[in-house]
C-alpha cells in the first residue's frame, strides 16, 4: 500500500510535480522516427508529461519539439505550414524554427523587431534506435542517452511499437514487472488446469517458461538496487535439482525488460506519462543476435503477444475499453483465461480497469508483489532526493543501461548472480 | 495472492535477506518479522520487510472484512486484528521512512 500523498507523488508528472521534475532529467522516447519521415512533412501533436507539444522535421532533417500553441493568438501550431526550416502558424503568418525561435512574423511593421523577441518552448532532441528522444528537463542538465541493446541493433533486428493506454503510468510499470500475473492472465485454460496429460506434453518443452511456471506458482522473489534501477529475480522450482531464475530489470525512469531466453528475441517496454491518466506504452521486440524471424513477424502481425493493432491517428489500440477489448466468452470458456486476444490488450484490459489513478491506499499487497514495492520505493528515494538537488545518477550514466533480461535453469546450490552472469550483459 | 517469499525460515534464523512466510498473523510470525526488522539496513531489507508488513496489513484487513459480512472471528481476534491492522500500517510506514527499528519495537510492543 501506499499513503494517498505518496500515490499522489508518485503519480503527478505535469510541470513543477515532484516526480515531473523527475522524469524531466530523463531523455525520453518521443515519437517513431517515421512519425516525421522526411524534411518538411507534415507536423504532428504529442502530449507528454501533461504538455502539449508539436512535433516538426524541418527542412535540413532536424526535428523540433516545441510548445503547441502560438503565442500570439495562441492558436495550435498542428495546423501550421512546416516550410523552409520553420513551422508557419497559419492564422497570422507567424514562424518558428525547431528552437522555439520566432524567425518571422510579417503582420507585424519589421520596424518593432518583434520576431526577434518572441519564442515558444522547445525541447531538444535526438534520433537513436528508430526513435526522436526529447529531453523536457532544464537546459544545463542534460542527461546521457541510455545504451539500451533495442537501439543498438540493426533495423532488421528489431521492432517498435507505440500505443496510448488510458492509465497513469505507474500501475502501467507495475504490470510490466509483475512476474506473477503471467501465470494467470496470460495462460491458456489448459495451462492454467495444469492436468496431468497438459504438464506430460510440456515437460521436455524448450520453453522454459512453459515448462516451469506451471510446476511453482508462487515464486520467491529478490531485488537489487543497481546504478540503472533495480534487478528482479524471480525463482521457481525446477527439476529436484535446480532452480528456474528469470531476470528482469526495471531501468530508470520507466524502462522494463520482459525475461529472455537465449535464442528468442528479447522484449522490453518504455512506459511515459502522457498525462495523470494517459501514457505511452512503447514496445520493443529485439534480437541481439539476427534479423527477426519469420515465427517473430508472425507474432507481431498477428498481435498475439506483445504488440497490437492502433489507429494510426490516435494511436489509440482498436481493442479497448469501449468495445470490451473484444472479449470472445467462448473462446474465454473453452481456450484463454482471458478470451481477450493478445498479451498487450489483456495487460491493457486489466491496467485500465483499475481506473485511471488506482486508488493504492485500498489494495491487498502480498509478498508476490515485491517487485512493485521495491519499484515504488526506489522512485520515491530518487524523487526525494531530486528534492534535495540530488541528481538521478543513472540519468548521466547510460553505460548502465546496458543490460539484458534472462531466464535460465541452475543448480540450486549455484547462487544467480554467479550462474547468470554471463547471460545479463547486453552485447550490441 | 503469495504470501510467502525466498523461502521460508523458522523465527530463530534471522536473515533480513529473506522473506518471512506471512501465513498467518500469529505472534510467531510477528516476532519474526520484528526479528527481521531489527537486523535491516540495506534497500533491499526495507523492501522486504515492507512487503512482510503489506501481507499482515492485507490478511488483517481480510479478516476485519469477514466480521463485516457476518462470519465473524471471535471478538477477541476481531479485536487483535484490528488493531494489528493499524499498527501493521503504521510499521509500514516507518519502515517507508528508512525507520525498520522503530517499527520493530511496534510490533514487540504490540505482543
Amino acid at each position: 500500500m501506499l499513503s494517498r500523498e505518496e500515490n499522489e507523488l508518485l503519480t503527478r508528472t505535469g510541470p513543477g510535480t515532484p516526480a515531473g521534475d523527475y522524469f524531466r532529467r530523463y531523455w525520453l522516447p518521443a515519437l517513431q522516427a517515421n512519425e516525421v519521415p522526411a524534411p518538411d512533412c507534415p507536423p504532428v501533436r504529442l502530449r507528454m508529461l501533461g504538455e502539449d507539444l508539436v512535433a516538426f522535421r524541418d527542412t535540413e532533417g532536424r526535428v523540433g519539439i516545441v510548445y503547441e500553441f502560438c503565442p500570439h493568438r495562441r492558436a495550435s501550431l498542428f495546423w501550421g505550414r512546416n516550410e523552409e526550416c520553420g513551422l508557419r502558424c497559419v492564422y497570422h503568418g507567424w514562424k518558428f524554427d525547431v528552437n522555439g525561435d520566432c524567425v518571422d512574423m510579417p503582420n507585424e511593421p519589421p520596424e518593432y523587431g518583434f520576431d526577434n523577441k518572441v519564442r515558444i518552448a522547445a525541447y531538444p532532441t535526438q534520433e537513436y534506435g528508430g526513435i526522436v528522444w526529447t529531453y523536457l528537463g532544464p537546459p544545463e542538465r542534460v542527461p546521457e542517452l541510455p545504451k539500451l541493446e533495442w537501439a543498438r541493433v540493426p533495423t532488421s533486428h528489431r521492432y517498435i511499437s507505440k500505443r496510448r493506454q488510458e492509465t497513469n503510468y505507474l500501475q502501467a510499470i507495475e504490470g510490466g514487472i509483475d512476474s506473477s500475473h503471467s501465470n494467470f492472465l496470460h495462460a491458456s485454460v489448459e495451462a492454467f488446469r495444469a492436468a496431468p496429460d497438459y504438464l506430460e506434453k510440456i515437460k521436455n518443452s524448450p520453453n522454459l517458461r512453459a515448462r516451469y511456471h506451471l510446476l511453482d506458482r508462487a515464486p520467491r522473489f529478490t531485488v537489487k538496487k543497481t546504478d540503472y534501477g533495480l534487478a528482479i529475480a524471480v525463482r521457481r522450482n525446477a527439476e529436484e535439482d535446480t532452480y528456474y531464475w528469470r531476470l528482469t530489470q526495471f531501468l530508470l525512469p520507466s524502462h522494463t525488460m520482459i525475461p529472455y531466453q537465449k535464442g528468442n528475441s528479447i522484449n522490453g517496454h518504455c512506459w511515459v506519462p502522457r498525462d495523470d491518466e494517459t501514457c505511452w506504452v512503447w514496445t520493443m521486440s529485439w534480437n541481439p543476435e539476427a534479423p527477426l524471424s519469420e515465427d517473430e513477424w508472425k507474432a507481431i502481425r498477428e498481435e498475439t503477444f506483445v504488440h497490437t493493432g492502433v489507429d494510426p491517428v490516435t494511436l489509440r489500440p482498436y481493442r479497448n475499453k469501449d468495445n470490451d477489448y473484444g472479449i470472445d466468452r467462448t473462446q474465454q470458456r473453452n481456450s484463454s483465461m482471458t478470451g481477450i486476444h493478445g498479451f498487450a490488450a489483456q495487460d491493457q484490459a486489466m491496467q485500465e480497469s483499475m481506473g485511471p489513478t488506482v486508488d493504492r491506499t485500498r489494495e491487498r499487497l502480498g509478498t508476490s508483489d515485491t517487485a512493485i514495492i521495491a519499484m515504488r520505493r526506489l522512485l520515491l528515494q530518487e524523487i526525494h532526493a531530486l528534492q534535495e538537488r540530488q541528481e538521478p545518477f543513472a540519468a548521466h550514466h547510460g553505460d548502465a543501461y546496458w543490460v539484458r533480461s534472462a531466464s535460465t535453469v541452475l543448480k540450486r546450490d549455484v547462487a544467480f548472480d554467479e550462474g547468470a552472469r554471463g547471460l545479463v550483459a547486453a552485447e550490441v | 495472492m503469495g504470501l510467502e517469499g525466498n523461502g521460508a525460515r523458522p523465527a530463530e534464523a534471522v536473515n533480513p535477506a529473506h522473506i518471512v512466510a506471512v501465513r498467518d498473523f500469529s505472534p510467531e510470525t510477528l516476532a519474526a518479522i520484528a526479528a527481521q526488522l531489527e537486523a535491516s539496513t540495506d534497500f533491499e531489507h526495507l523492501v522486504y520487510r515492507e512487503a512482510e508488513l503489506d501481507a499482515i496489513w492485507s490478511i488483517t484487513g481480510f479478516a476485519m472484512a469477514q466480521a463485516q459480512v457476518g462470519q465473524a472471528l471471535p471478538p477477541a481476534n476481531q479485536e487483535f486484528a484490528a488493531r494489528l491492522h493499524a499498527v501493521a500500517h503504521r510499521a509500514h510506514d516507518l519502515v517507508g521512512e528508512c525507520r525498520p527499528r522503530e517499527a520493530a519495537a511496534l510490533l514487540r510492543e504490540f505482543l
